[in-house]
C-alpha cells in the first residue's frame, strides 16, 4: 500500500533538506559567479535548515514507511538537535570559506546532505535504514573533511576518515547481516521480540552481532579503541568542519547506539553493559590523558571530544531511561559548547589556519576581551563548572550512573573530569595570564556569521546551565521501548 | 561595690593616652599622665581597702565584684570578676606602692632617653596587667594578667630595639614564659574538666572538700602543671634562664618587673591555689626542692658575676627560690612576707644600682667602679641599707622573712634548713662583694661620677626606710585567715644562733676578700680553677639549652620537616601526580603513529576484543 | 525577597555593573567596587536583626523557591548562628580588600575589581545555601574568580600556584558532587535541612561502610580547603603568589569554607562516621598544628610564613570540631572568625610592606620600626592577636577549643598546647627580623609610615581584634545555640535514642521547635512526599517554614 500523507509529513525535514541541497547545487551550476552568488548560499541553507528544524519540531509522532522510520520524542529531539547543529555550523563556516577563497555552494549542500543523513539515522527504526542514513551522512562528511582540495592536511584527513570510516561501517553491515540471520528481521522491535521470545537460544551469536554493530557505531562516536582516527581527522580538517564532525555525526551515532542497544539489544544488556563499562572508562582516560600533552588546539579539542564521548558512554552503561535522558542532554550541551569553542578557534586561526597552537592564544583576553570571555564560558562548560550546560550534563550523567549503582565508574569518571580541568585551564592561563605575542596582533574584527555562532552557542550553554529543566524535562519524557 | 575596676583601669587609661598621643605630648604631660595614673591607682587601693576595713582587722572574707560575663559556652561560664582578700590586699599595696615610687624614679632616670613616652606607656600597661593579675577572681582572668605582664616585660626588655642583644633577650623572656604557660594552660584545662568552673570561689571550695592525695593523682597533676607555669614566670629551675638576660631592659624595669612585682606572680599564684597544693604533698615537696635548688644554684652563680645588675639578677632568682621553699614547706604566709620584703630591698638594690650606672653614665662593670662612696654618698647609704636587708642582718626586713622560711624548712626537713642557711651566707657574701667593689677602694673607671637628682634618690630613701623597718609589718599574722599559722616552732639553739650570725659572717668574708686582702680572690680562683670556670660561665646552661633544644628544633624544622617532608615528600607526591598524568599522555600520544594501516590494525584488534567479550560474557539463558 | 537574598545578589549585580565600567578610567572601577562592597556590608548588617536580642536556632531569612524541577533542586537559602558571622565576615572584608588593592593593582584594574566582587558573591552563597546542590554550585563559583585573581595579578610563579589551587580544590569537590548525588538517590532531596532532619530523627540511616565513604567524600573536599595536613601544600604557593587582597580573602574567608563544611555537613549528616574518624582526624589536626608552626618557623618568605601559620591555626579549628564538645565547637567557630580577622590583617600588613620595599623576603627588611613606628605598632598588635594573647581575638578560640578537646581526649591537647609556644617563636622572630635592629639604607629609603587609606583599611580589623578578644558575648550566644543544636543531634547517645524511638510516632525535633522570629521567613511550602524515607506527613522539617503543612 502507498504511504499516507501523514507519513510524508513525518519525513518532511529530510525532504526539505534534500531539496535545499539540490537547489543550492543547481544554483551553483547556473548562476554567474560573483558576489551575489557567493552570498546567497549561506542564507539559503540556513533557511532550509531552519525550515527542517521547524518541521522536525512540529512533526506528529508515529511510524512511517512500514515502520522503517519512527517519529518519537527521542527521534524528534535529535532531529532538532542535528538541524540546530547544522545551522550553527553554517554560521561559523561562511566567514571561513570566504577567507580561504572557497565560497562554493557545494560546501553548504554537503552540510545539508550530512544533516539529512543524520536525521534519517536518528529516526530510523530499522537497521538497514540506519545503515543508509549513516552512509549518507558519512560520505558527505568525508568530502567536507577534505573540502580545501589544495590543502594537503585536508586531503590526508579526508583520506583517513574515508578509509577507516568505510572499514568500520563494514563491521556494522556485517553485524546487521548476522542479526538478520539470527532473528530473520532487521526491525528493532522485531529483533528485540525475537530475542525475548522463550526458546531463543543463540544469545552468544546475538552478542557477537551486537558487538559488530558496536564496532561500527563506536567508530563514529570515537570510542576507544576505535578513536585513533579522530585526532588526525579533526586536526587536518577545516576548523568549522571539525566542529561539525565533532558534534553532528557523533550526536546521530549516539542516538542510534542508544536506540539500538536499549531497544533491540535490551534483553542482552548483561552482555554489553560490561563491555560499554570498559569502553567508557578507556575512552575517558585515553581522551583526557592524551589531551594533556597536546600543543595544537584543534588536536586538543579532538582528544577532549573523545573524552566527552566517554562520559556519554557512562550514561549508556547506566542502561536506563534517566541514562538516555542524561546522554541526550549532554549531547545538546556539548554540541553548543564545542561548536562555540571551534568557532572561536576558527576566528583566531585566520587565513590558512596559521594560529592553531595553544600558545598562540596568549593575551587574547586583552586584544579581544569578548571572544576570550566567550571562550572562557565554553571552556568552563567543558570542565563542568556550575551554571554551564557542561556541568549539568555531567551532573545528570553521573546521577544516572549512580542510580544504576555504577559507583566506581562514576568515581573514576568524576576524577577524570578533574584531570580534564588541567588542560582546559591551560588555555585560560594562556588567554588571560600571558602577555600578548605577535599572534595576537592585528586581529580582524569578528564577522557576522561567527558572531552569531559564538554568541548563540554561549547563550545556549548558559541557558542550559542555569535553566536546564526545559531541555531535560523533554528528554526525560522520551521513553524508549 | 568598691569599683575595684578603677584600680587597673587608671593605668590603662594612662597607657592609652601616652600610647596614642605621647609622641605629641611634652615630657611634663607624659610624666603627669604616667605617674599620675599610677599614683591615683595607689590612692584608690588605699581608699577601697580602708573602706573594706583591710587596715582595721576586717576583710577576713573575700570581697567579690562581678562586672560582666566574658565567655559563656555550654556549662562553662567565665566572667570578669575582681576580688579582694587579705592576700590580694598585700599584693595590691606592694604593686601600686612600689610601682608609684619606681615611676617617679624613672622620670629622672629616663630623662635623656629616646622613646620616653613609649617607655611610660609600656610601664603603665604593665601596671594594668599586674593589677588584673592580682585582682582576678578566676584562673582565665588571672591568665590574662599573667600573659599581659609577660608581654610588657617583653616590650620593656626590648626597649632599646635597635640593639640585637636586647630584642634577643625580649624574645627569650617571652618564649620561656610561654613554655611555662604551656603548663599553666594545661592546668587550667584540667581544672575546667574536674571542677567544671574556673572561678576561684567554686574551685577552691570544692578542692577543700577533696581528700588529700597521698599517691599522685589528677590534683597532683594540676598542682605540678601550675608549678610549671610558676617556674616560668618566677624564674625557677629549669626556666630561670630568661631573667639574667632580662637585665638588658632599662634599670627601672629591672626593679619593677624583674625584681619587685612580676617575677613574684608565680609565688602569688601558688599561694592563691594553696588549697589545691595542700591536697598534694608530692607537689608541695617538688615546690620546696625546686625552690631550694634554685636558691642555692643561683647564689653560687651570683658569687662571680662582675656586672652589677647581673649580680642582683641572680640574687633575685635565688631569693625567689627562698619564696618557693617557703611555699613548698607549707609556710605560704612566710613566702608572701618574703615577697614583700624582697620587693623593698631588691627594688632598692636595682634602683641604687641604676643610680650608680646613671652616675657613671652607663657603666655596669664592677671592676670599673670602686671608691664611689665619697663621690655618690646618698646612693652609697641607701645601697648599704638594701644590702644589710638582703644579707639578713638581724632585725632588718630580710631577716624576718627569711627567718620564717628557714624555720618552716627546718620543720619540713632539717637538711633543707642547712642548705638554705649556707645559701643565706652566700647571699650576704655576694651582695657585699658587689657593694665593696663598687664603693670602697680606689675608683678604677674614667667617668666623672655625679650624684643623682632628688627625683631619683627621693624614692630610694623611702625604700631604704622600708627595707630596714619593713620586717616589723607582721604579714603572716595578717594573712592568718587565709594561711593558718603553724604553732610557734622551736629551732634547736645551734640552728637559731647560726641563723642570727650567718649574714654577718658572709659580710665579714666579703670584707676580708675585697677590702682587707684583695689578692685573696685571685689565689682562690687559681686554686679551684675548674670549679671557678664552671661557675663563672653559669654552668654553661644557656649553651646547653641552645645545643640541646633551640638549634635542633630550628635545623630539624628546616632540613627535615620543611625541605624533606613538606617540600619533598608531600608536595613531591602532589606534583608527582601531575607528572604521571603528563607521562601517561605522552605514552598515549605515541599510539598516534599517523599511518592508516596501524589505525586499521587498532580497529581490527578492538573489534576482535569486543566480539570476544560480548560473545563470552553474560549468562546464557 | 528577604534581606539575605539582597545581600547575596547585590554582589552579582555589582559584578555585572562592573563589566560596563569604562576600561580607560580605572578610578571609576575602583570607586564602583568600593561603593558596591560597602553597600553590601551595610545591608548585611541588617542580618543581625533577629540575632540581636533573641537567638533563634532554626533558619532565618529563608527563601525557598524551586529552581530545577527534575531533579528537585531548590533555591533554598537561609541563615543560622553558624553562617551569620561568616557571611558578615565576607561582607566586612570585601571593602577592605578593595581598599588595599587601590594602588597595588595598576593594570587590568576593571577586571580585577570585577572578579573581587564576583568572589564575594560566591563566598556568601556558600555560607547561605541550604540546598546541597546550590552549596556545590557556589562552592565551584567561588573557585573561578580566585583562580583569575591569583593567575593574572599574582607574582612570578602565579600560574603554577593558581593551577595547583584550582585543580587541588576541584579534584576534591568532584568527589563531594558524587556524594551529593548519591545522597539524593538515597533520599530524593538535596535539601540539607531535610536531610539533617532525616538523619537526626533516625529516618535516614546508612550502612557503616556507606556512611564512612560518604563522610570521606565530603571530608576530603573540605579538608583540602581547610587545608588539613597533609593536604595543605597548595596553600603556601597560592598565598605567596596571590595579590594582597587575594591572600586576604583566601585566608580569611575561603579557608573557612572548608571548616564550615566540616561543621555543617560532615558532622551532622554522618555523625557515626565522624565519631569513628575523630581519632585520626584529630591526629592530623594536631600534627598540622605542630608541623605548620615548625615549618613556619624557618620560612624566609613572610607570606609563606603566615600561610604555614594558617595551617597551624586551622588545625585548632578541626581539633575543636572533632572534639564533639560544646566548648570545642564554639571555640572552632570563634577561631574561624578570629583567624579571619587576625590573619587577614597580617596579610594586609605584609602587603603594605611589599608595596614599599617590593620584597617578601624577611632578609630584605630590618629596623622598620625606626622609620615607620605606626606600621610597627599595628603589626605588633596583629602579631599579638595572632599568637593568642588574651584580650585579643585568637585567644578565646584557642582556649575554648583546647578546653573542649581536653574533655574529649587530653593527650591531643598536650600536643596542641605547644602551638602557642611555637607561634610565639615564629611570629616574634619574624617581628624582630623585620622591625627591630638598625634600619638598612634600602629600608630607610623605601619604607614610609602608614598613609590615610592604609589606616582606613587596617583600623576596622584592629578594632575587631580587641572586640573579639574582650567582648566575646557579642558573638558567642548565636554560635553556642547553633552548636548546641548540632551536638544534640550528633551525640551517639542522642542517636541511639532517636533510633530507638524511630518507630514510635515522631514528635517535632527540638531543633525546629524554637519559635522563628516573625517576618524572617519568606518561603514556599515544602512537600515532604518526595522523601523516600517517608517521614510521617506531620513531621516538621527543621528550618523549613511551618506555613501550611
Amino acid at each position: 500500500m502507498m504511504p499516507t500523507n501523514a507519513e510524508y509529513l513525518r519525513f518532511l525535514p529530510e525532504i526539505i533538506l534534500t531539496l535545499t541541497g539540490v537547489l543550492i547545487m543547481f544554483l551553483e551550476a547556473v548562476l554567474p559567479s560573483g558576489e551575489t552568488k557567493t552570498n546567497i548560499f549561506a542564507p539559503l541553507s540556513i533557511v532550509g535548515l531552519a525550515a527542517a528544524l521547524f518541521a522536525a519540531a512540529t512533526a506528529d509522532p508515529g511510524a512511517a514507511f512500514h515502520d522503517m522510520l519512527i517519529i518519537d520524542p527521542f527521534g524528534t529531539f535529535f532531529r532538532v538537535l542535528v538541524c540546530g547543529i547544522g545551522i550553527l555550523a553554517v554560521f561559523s563556516s561562511s566567514e571561513y570559506l570566504r577567507r580561504e577563497n572557497m565560497p562554493g555552494g557545494e560546501f553548504y549542500a554537503l552540510v545539508l546532505f550530512s544533516v539529512m543523513g543524520q536525521c534519517v539515522m536518528v529516526t530510523a527504526n530499522e537497521l538497514i535504514m540506519i545503515f543508509i542514513g549513516l552512509e549518507i551522512s558519512s560520505i558527505a562528511s568525508y568530502i567536507l573533511a577534505g573540502y580545501l582540495r589544495d590543502d594537503t592536511r585536508n586531503n590526508e584527513s579526508a583520506l583517513k576518515y574515508f578509509l577507516l570510516g568505510s572499514f568500520a561501517t563494514a563491521f556494522l553491515l556485517y553485524g546487521v547481516a548476522w542479526i538478520y540471520g539470527i532473528t530473520a528481521s532487521t526491525n528493532l522491535e522485531a529483533v528485540r521480540h525475537a530475542i525475548e521470545t522463550p526458546g531463543f537460544d543463540s544469545f552468544a551469536l546475538a552478542g557477537v552481532a551486537a558487538a559488530l554493530i558496536f564496532v561500527g557505531l563506536g567508530f563514529k562516536i570515537s570510542a576507544a579503541p576505535f578513536q585513533v582516527w579522530a585526532p588526525d581527522v579533526y586536526q587536518g580538517a577545516p576548523a568549522p568542519v571539525s566542529a561539525f564532525l565533532s558534534v553532528g555525526p557523533k550526536a546521530a551515532a549516539f542516538a542510534v547506539l542508544i536506540r539500538v542497544f536499549l531497544t533491540a539489544f535490551g534483553p542482552i544488556a548483561d552482555r554489553w553493559t560490561p563491555l560499554v563499562w570498559g569502553c567508557a572508562l578507556a575512552t575517558m582516560c585515553v581522551g583526557n590523558f592524551a589531551a594533556i600533552k597536546q600543543t595544537n588546539i584543534k588536536r586538543m579539542l579532538a582528544y577532549s571530544s573523545i573524552a566527552h564521548a566517554g562520559y556519554i558512554l557512562v550514561a549508556v552503561t547506566a542502561h536506563s531511561d534517566t541514562g538516555a535522558a542524561a546522554a541526550m542532554f549532554y549531547l545538546a550541551a556539548y554540541a553548543l559548547t564545542n561548536i562555540g569553542a571551534f568557532a572561536v578557534v576558527t576566528y583566531f586561526a585566520r587565513k590558512g589556519e596559521k594560529y592553531v597552537a595553544i600558545d598562540d592564544f596568549a593575551g587574547l583576553a586583552q586584544r579581544q576581551p569578548m571572544m576570550a570571555a566567550m571562550m572562557t564560558i565554553f571552556l568552563l562548560s567543558l570542565i563542568g563548572v556550575p551554571l554551564t550546560g557542561g556541568f549539568f550534563g555531567k551532573f545528570y550523567i553521573f546521577k544516572s550512573a549512580l542510580d544504576s549503582k555504577l559507583i566506581w565508574l562514576s568515581v573514576l569518571g568524576l576524577l577524570n573530569s578533574a584531570v580534564a580541568a588541567y588542560y582546559y585551564l591551560y588555555i585560560l592561563v594562556v588567554m588571560y595570564m600571558k602577555e600578548p605575542g605577535e599572534s595576537a596582533e592585528n586581529l580582524p574584527p569578528v564577522g557576522f556569521g561567527l558572531k552569531v555562532a559564538v554568541y548563540a552557542s554561549a547563550i545556549g550553554t548558559l541557558i542550559l546551565g542555569i535553566f536546564p529543566s526545559f531541555v531535560l524535562d523533554y528528554a526525560s519524557r522520551t521513553i524508549l521501548k | 561595690m568598691q569599683q575595684l575596676w578603677l584600680i587597673p583601669l587608671l593605668p590603662l587609661a594612662g597607657f592609652a593616652l601616652n600610647g596614642l598621643f605621647g609622641r605629641r605630648f611634652s615630657k611634663t604631660v607624659i610624666n603627669a599622665v604616667a605617674v599620675g595614673s599610677v599614683l591615683l591607682a595607689f590612692l584608690w587601693v588605699l581608699k577601697s581597702l580602708s573602706a573594706l576595713g583591710a587596715f582595721s582587722g576586717g576583710l577576713e572574707q573575700t570581697h567579690v565584684e562581678h562586672y560582666f560575663t566574658w565567655i559563656q559556652s555550654g556549662a562553662l561560664n567565665i566572667s570578669v570578676d575582681f576580688a579582694v582578700d587579705r592576700l590580694t590586699a598585700v599584693m595590691l599595696l606592694i604593686v601600686t606602692g612600689i610601682g608609684t615610687l619606681i615611676h617617679i624614679y624613672a622620670v629622672g632616670y629616663m630623662a635623656h632617653e629616646e622613646g620616653y613616652y613609649r617607655f611610660f606607656a609600656y610601664l603603665n600597661l604593665f601596671m594594668f596587667f599586674m593589677l588584673t593579675l592580682v585582682l582576678a577572681q578566676n584562673f582565665l582572668l588571672l591568665f590574662v594578667g599573667w600573659e599581659g605582664v609577660g608581654l610588657c616585660s617583653y616590650l620593656l626588655i626590648g626597649f632599646y630595639f635597635t640593639e640585637k642583644y636586647a630584642t634577643d633577650a625580649g624574645n627569650k623572656a617571652f618564649i620561656v614564659n610561654r613554655i611555662g604557660d604551656f603548663g599553666f594552660s594545661l592546668a587550667i584545662f584540667l581544672i575546667g574538666i574536674h571542677f567544671s568552673s574556673l572561678d576561684f570561689g567554686t574551685v577552691f571550695s570544692q578542692a577543700k572538700a577533696l581528700p588529700i592525695e597521698t599517691s599522685p593523682g589528677w590534683i597532683t597533676a594540676i598542682a605540678l602543671l601550675l608549678l610549671v607555669g610558676a617556674t616560668g614566670k618566677s624564674a625557677q629551675i629549669p626556666l630561670y634562664v630568661w631573667l639574667p638576660d632580662a637585665m638588658a631592659g632599662p634599670t627601672p624595669v629591672s626593679a619593677l618587673i624583674h625584681a619587685a612585682t612580676m617575677v613574684t606572680a608565680g609565688v602569688y599564684m601558688i599561694a592563691r591555689s594553696s588549697s589545691i597544693f595542700l591536697h598534694s604533698p608530692v607537689a608541695l615537696n617538688v615546690v620546696a626542692v625546686i625552690g631550694l635548688a634554685t636558691a642555692f644554684f643561683a647564689a653560687t652563680i651570683g658569687l662571680l658575676q662582675n656586672d652589677i645588675k647581673k649580680v642582683f639578677a641572680y640574687s633575685t632568682v635565688s631569693q625567689l627560690g627562698y619564696m618557693f621553699l617557703g611555699l613548698g614547706t607549707g609556710a605560704f604566709s612566710a613566702g608572701i612576707f618574703h615577697v614583700m620584703t624582697h620587693a623593698f630591698f631588691k627594688a632598692l638594690l636595682f634602683l641604687g644600682a641604676g643610680s650608680v650606672i646613671h652616675a657613671l653614665s652607663g657603666e655596669q662593670d664592677l671592676r670599673k667602679m670602686g671608691g664611689l662612696a665619697k663621690k655618690i654618698p646618698i646612693t652609697c647609704v641607701v645601697l648599704l641599707c638594701a644590702s644589710v636587708a638582703i644579707a639578713g642582718v638581724p632585725f632588718t626586713s630580710g631577716y624576718f622573712s627569711k627567718d620564717l622560711i628557714l624555720e618552716s624548712a627546718y620543720e619540713y626537713a632539717p637538711w633543707m634548713f642547712w642548705v638554705g642557711l649556707f645559701t643565706a651566707g652566700m647571699t650576704a657574701f655576694y651582695v657585699f662583694r658587689a657593694f665593696f667593689m663598687a664603693f670602697t677602694g680606689e675608683y678604677r673607671g674614667h667617668h666623672h661620677p655625679h650624684e643623682s637628682p632628688f627625683v631619683m634618690w627621693g624614692p630610694l630613701a623611702i625604700l631604704a626606710a622600708l627595707s630596714l623597718g619593713g620586717g616589723f609589718i607582721n604579714i603572716p599574722k595578717y594573712l592568718e585567715p587565709l594561711f593558718p599559722l603553724a604553732e610557734e616552732s622551736k629551732l634547736p639553739p645551734l640552728a637559731s644562733y647560726s641563723l642570727l650570725l650567718v649574714g654577718l659572717v658572709g659580710i665579714a668574708l666579703a670584707y676580708l676578700m675585697y677590702v682587707a686582702a684583695p689578692k685573696l680572690p685571685e689565689s682562690l680562683a687559681n686554686a679551684f680553677r675548674p670549679v671557678y670556670t664552671l661557675i663563672y660561665n653559669k654552668y654553661f646552661i644557656d649553651e646547653a639549652y641552645d645545643s640541646a633544644v633551640v638549634n635542633p628544633v630550628i635545623d630539624g624544622s628546616r632540613s627535615l620537616l620543611w625541605r624533606t617532608i613538606d617540600a619533598g615528600a608531600i608536595d613531591g607526591t602532589v606534583n608527582g601526580v601531575g607528572k604521571t598524568a603528563r607521562a601517561m599522555g605522552n605514552v598515549l600520544r605515541h599510539f598516534q603513529s599517523g599511518y592508516i594501516r596501524s589505525y586499521a590494525g587498532w580497529v581490527v584488534a578492538g573489534a576482535i576484543l569486543v566480539v570476544i567479550v560480548m560473545g563470552l560474557t553474560g549468562v546464557t539463558r | 525577597m528577604s534581606t539575605l537574598d539582597v545581600v547575596l545578589f547585590l554582589p552579582l549585580i555589582g559584578f555585572l555593573l562592573m563589566l560596563f565600567t569604562p576600561k580607560e578610567n580605572p578610578n571609576i572601577s575602583r570607586w564602583t567596587a568600593l561603593a558596591i562592597s560597602i553597600l553590601v556590608f551595610v545591608v548585611s548588617l541588617g542580618l543581625l536583626a533577629p540575632y540581636w536580642f533573641a537567638y533563634p536556632t532554626g533558619y532565618t531569612f529563608q527563601t525557598y523557591k524551586p529552581w530545577i524541577n527534575f531533579p528537585p533542586i531548590h533555591y533554598h537559602v537561609g541563615l543560622d548562628g553558624l553562617s551569620l558571622w561568616l557571611v558578615l565576615l565576607s561582607t566586612f572584608l570585601t571593602p577592605i580588600a578593595v581598599a588595599i588593592s587601590w594602588k597595588y593593582i595598576d593594570h587590568r584594574v576593571k577586571e580585577y575589581f570585577a572578579f573581587l566582587i564576583l568572589l564575594e558573591f560566591g563566598l556568601i552563597g556558600v555560607f547561605v545555601s541550604i540546598d546541597l546542590f546550590l552549596f556545590y554550585v557556589f562552592w565551584e563559583i567561588s573557585l573561578v574568580p580566585m583562580y583569575f585573581l591569583i593567575g593574572i595579578w599574582g607574582h612570578d610563579r602565579r600560574i603554577y600556584a593558581t593551577v595547583k589551587f584550582f585543580l587541588y580544590t576541584f579534584a576534591g569537590s568532584v568527589l563531594m558532587l558524587g556524594a551529593i548525588i548519591y545522597l539524593y538517590n538515597q533520599t530524593g532531596t538535596f535539601d540539607y535541612a531535610v536531610l539533617h532532619n532525616l538523619v537526626s530523627s533516625g529516618h535516614l540511616q546508612f550502612g557503616a561502610r556507606e556512611e564512612l565513604l560518604l563522610f570521606l567524600a565530603f571530608f576530603i573536599a573540605f579538608a583540602i580547603k581547610v587545608p588539613l595536613f597533609p593536604l595543605h601544600t597548595w596553600l603556601p604557593d597560592a598565598h605567596v603568589e596571590a595579590p594582597t587582597a587575594g591572600s586576604v580573602m583566601l585566608a580569611s574567608v575561603m579557608l573557612k569554607m572548608g571548616t564550615y563544611g566540616l561543621l555543617r555537613v560532615c558532622v551532622p549528616l554522618f555523625p557515626n562516621a565522624a565519631h569513628q574518624s575523630a581519632q585520626w582526624v584529630n591526629a592530623l589536626a594536631v600534627t598540622g598544628i605542630v608541623f605548620g608552626a615548625l615549618v613556619a618557623l624557618v620560612q624566609p618568605n613572610m607570606k609563606k610564613l603566615v600561610a604555614y601559620s594558617s595551617v597551624s591555626h586551622l588545625g585548632f579549628v578541626v581539633l575543636g570540631i572533632f572534639s564533639f564538645t560544646q566548648q570545642g565547637l564554639d571555640g572552632a567557630v570563634y577561631q574561624m572568625l578570629a583567624h579571619g580577622i587576625s590573619t587577614g590583617a597580617l596579610f594586609v600588613l605584609v602587603g603594605y610592606l611589599y608595596e614599599r620595599r617590593h620584597s617578601l623576603e624577611i632578609s630584605a627588611y630590618g629596623g622598620v620600626a625606626t622609620v615607620a613606628p605606626n606600621l610597627a605598632a599595628v603589626f605588633m598588635i596583629t602579631t599579638l592577636a595572632s599568637i593568642g594573647l588574651p584580650m585579643l581575638s585568637n585567644f578565646i578560640g584557642e582556649y575554648l577549643v583546647m578546653q573542649g578537646a581536653a574533655q574529649a581526649n587530653f593527650n591531643w591537647v598536650i600536643v596542641a598546647a605547644t602551638g602557642p609556644i611555637l607561634s610565639a617563636c615564629y611570629m616574634l622572630w619574624l617581628y624582630q627580623r623585620v622591625f627591630f635592629g638598625k634600619a638598612s639604607e634600602s629600608v630607610t629609603h623605601h619604607v614610609f609610615d602608614l598613609t590615610g587609606r592604609e589606616w582606613a583599611a587596617i583600623l576596622p580589623l584592629l578594632a575587631l581584634m580587641f572586640w573579639l578578644g574582650s567582648f566575646t558575648q557579642t558573638f558567642m550566644p548565636a554560635i553556642t545555640m547553633q552548636n548546641a543544636a548540632i551536638l544534640q543531634g550528633t551525640q551517639p547517645s542522642a542517636l541511639a535514642a532517636s533510633m530507638a524511638q524511630r518507630l514510635a510516632p515522631i514528635e517535632m525535633p527540638t531543633v525546629s521547635s524554637e519559635p522563628r522570629p516573625t517576618g524572617a521567613v519568606s518561603a514556599k511550602v515544602f512537600s515532604p512526599h518526595r522523601i523516600m524515607a517517608i517521614p510521617p506527613p506531620d513531621m516538621q522539617l527543621s528550618g523549613l517554614p511551618r506555613g501550611d503543612r
